[in-house]
């Protein structure tokens, strides 16, 4: 049978692992290779019940039972079930009443689809700054970013932690704008107490089986406040005979996973503390920063680097990251960068070919600009300091391996002579300066 | 669509815990590409969720955008509002773009015969939403190249997957408008059976 049960059980930490020889430098790794896999998403007997009792349904009853639920689960007015989130974000961004033409105030820091659901909807992604402790769009520079074309500002709730939707609502009112979410990061997350895709004008969220909340492969879904929004998108998408369907098997996946979805929600919470806890103790490491008011959904865990807490102020802080990147990865955590490059500067916003011809952007020139990393200096400034943790920490993650990824940060934090060792007499580009990575 | 083998594959799918189409070990995406090239005997076939973005990546691969005209096959009106979104001038006066066809549960029998009578076209998008496992589609290429941009025209398609998701400059169509098109292995897997167990009974 093939099966992703695993295979072997991952040994109980202990304390010495801490104080081995680095496995980088042929000691023995925290994670023993074998034993890496994160299983995710987790998937139950219930969702293959729910999947047989699905094929004996109406496929359309399956699809909006599935979105109802969840629709009222988020507390959002109105949805309409995708194909996936950049789908999702297409259609919200049309009922929030974005037209050709228009500019979209976007973070250059998100993932590639946010911007080119913009272009999708034939408007131009305007790119702005994000704020240093969040990573999410930082409201001033979005506000500096409107001219008299802009319709809307589209927050990206960056790796589960909503932006800062008071002061961008205030930006959007003073302006005429729209507020769009993209909540493709953020399943259960909060704001105020509500939950993150029932703030905006509408919003986005890609449900891909890689995200907190998965459906069963690939979709999305658009939530609206009004139902103005929400006709208008449904009319949009009959108007132009674009296809976006959500399939039934993907939905019946997302209907058994969203029974379970705010016990995933605790697991994941209770993991990102008690690494936080961990990371809080070793100098070189922080934990994800959350404003008071918000709750994070841990999508994905951003780690900040900080090499003058253990004696390596020195150095250049993306020497230090990259060093220890390779030195995690040895003990077995599969750190990422998630994003090396501004959006703006990946090639399908430097050529802006559009669907041809350089459409949308023909439409507004002015709008459609050649941006250099340098523009964006928050996003540099994260992106050579920081490394990310994606599904490590997401499913229910046996309660060995979390110690096991805090051993493996305390044991890299504790060796700055083999860091600074290991910088010495390398070269190490700037992230940006390697091809941009999607994720 | 018989339920039993429904169920089974579907089983089968979450049973293996792959379930992502960016997924690297994932298996079904690949065994639905290998039998549709073997079927419609094409080098090359692109998976998409809807006959839409089947549409969208036909035109991608030949190169087709916003301000062309385009000779089309007959299409229904949807389809052809599509084309008008896209910013392509459809006409039927000549040698199609591409064919198109559209697999129902009554065709699965003889889909190499369908597929068969499109020799000739560039590029086939073959409809599979009619099987009943969701919106569905495929592109048969014969030109590598056509192949290619139509992957790229998906966000996280074949290249960003080898690439391990890296952008490169080469020039093989990246640097315009991408959707994520990817279809999910437990569809690509139920429309496989479909098109396999069945066609082998009819
Ligand atoms: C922030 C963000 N927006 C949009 C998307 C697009 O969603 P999808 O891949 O489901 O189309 C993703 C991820 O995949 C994402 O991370």
């Amino acid at each position: 049978m093939n099966t992703d049960f695993p295979k072997a059980p991952l040994p109980l930490p202990r304390a010495e692992d801490v104080t081995d020889e680095l496995a980088a430098l042929d000691g023995p790794s925290i994670i023993p290779a074998g034993l890496r896999r994160t299983v995710f998403p987790v998937i139950t007997k219930e969702d293959v019940f729910k999947m047989l009792l699905s094929t004996r349904i109406d496929p359309a009853k399956v699809v909006a039972d599935f979105t109802e639920a969840y629709r009222e689960y988020v507390g959002a007015a109105h949805a309409i079930p995708t194909a996936s989130g950049t789908s999702s974000l297409h259609l919200a961004l049309v009922g929030a009443g974005v037209r050709p033409g228009d500019e979209v105030v976007v973070p250059a820091f998100t993932f590639i689809a946010t911007a080119q659901a913009v272009v999708a909807a034939g408007a131009v992604p305007v790119f702005a700054d994000i704020e240093p402790d969040t990573y999410c769009l930082d409201p001033a520079a979005a506000e500096r970013a409107v001219t008299d074309r802009t319709r809307a500002i589209m927050p990206v709730h960056v790796h589960g932690l909503p932006a800062d939707l008071t002061a961008l609502r205030a930006v959007a009112d003073r302006h005429g704008l729209a507020l769009v979410e993209d909540a493709s990061h953020a399943h259960s997350a909060r704001f105020d107490g509500r939950v993150a895709g029932s703030i905006g004008d509408a919003a986005g969220q890609s449900l891909m089986a890689d995200k907190n909340f998965p459906v069963g492969g690939e979709g999305g879904i658009a939530f609206f406040a009004s139902a103005d929004a929400h006709a208008r998108a449904v009319e949009y998408v009959e108007r132009h005979g674009i296809d976006y369907g959500m399939s039934w098997i993907v939905a019946s996946f997302g209907a058994s996973q969203l029974e379970r979805l705010p016990y995933y929600d605790e697991i994941r919470a209770r993991n990102a503390a008690r690494l936080a806890e961990v990371l809080g103790e070793t100098g070189l490491f922080s934990a994800p920063h959350v404003p008071e008011g918000r709750t994070h959904a841990y999508n994905m865990y951003r780690i900040g680097l900080h090499p003058d807490a253990v004696g390596l102020g020195d150095l250049p802080v993306h020497a230090v990251k990259e060093v220890v990147h390779e030195l995690l990865v040895a003990e077995g955590v599969p750190a990422r960068e998630w994003q090396n490059t501004p959006i703006p500067c990946h090639i399908p916003f430097r050529r802006r070919e559009g669907f041809g011809g350089g459409y949308p952007f023909s439409l507004n020139p002015a709008a459609a600009r050649d941006y250099a990393p340098e523009d964006f200096p928050v996003t540099l400034d994260m992106l050579g300091s920081t490394l990310v943790l994606c599904r490590e920490l997401r499913s229910p993650v046996e309660y060995e391996r979390l110690e096991r990824y805090g051993h493996a940060f305390a044991k890299v934090a504790r060796r700055p002579d083999a860091i600074r060792k290991l910088v010495g007499g390398r070269e190490f580009p700037l992230p940006h300066e390697k091809a941009a990575r999607l994720g | 669509m018989d339920h039993f083998d429904t169920a089974v594959v579907l089983s089968r799918v979450l049973t293996s815990g792959v379930i992502m189409s960016i997924e690297r070990n994932d298996r079904e995406l690949p065994a639905l590409e290998r039998l549709l090239r073997k079927v419609g005997g094409r080098p090359h076939v692109t998976l998409v969720n809807s006959v839409t973005a089947g549409l969208h990546s036909a035109l991608a691969g030949r190169r087709l955008g916003h301000g062309d005209d385009v000779v089309v096959p007959a299409l229904d009106d949807a389809h052809r509002r599509f084309l008008a979104w896209l910013g392509v001038r459809a006409r039927e006066d000549g040698t199609p773009a591409f064919a198109y066809l559209s697999a129902g549960p009554a065709d699965v029998g003889r889909l190499g015969p369908l597929l068969a009578t499109t020799a000739g076209a560039p590029a086939v998008v073959l409809n599979l939403t009619g099987l009943g496992f969701g919106p569905a589609a495929a592109v048969l290429f014969d030109d590598e190249d056509a192949w290619r941009r139509a992957e790229r025209l998906k966000i996280f398609g074949t290249f960003d997957l080898r690439t391990m998701w890296t952008q490169t400059e080469a020039d093989d169509g990246v640097g315009g408008v991408q959707f994520n098109y990817r279809l999910s292995p437990l569809v690509a897997a139920c429309v496989r059976m479909a098109l396999t167990t069945q066609g082998a009974r009819a």
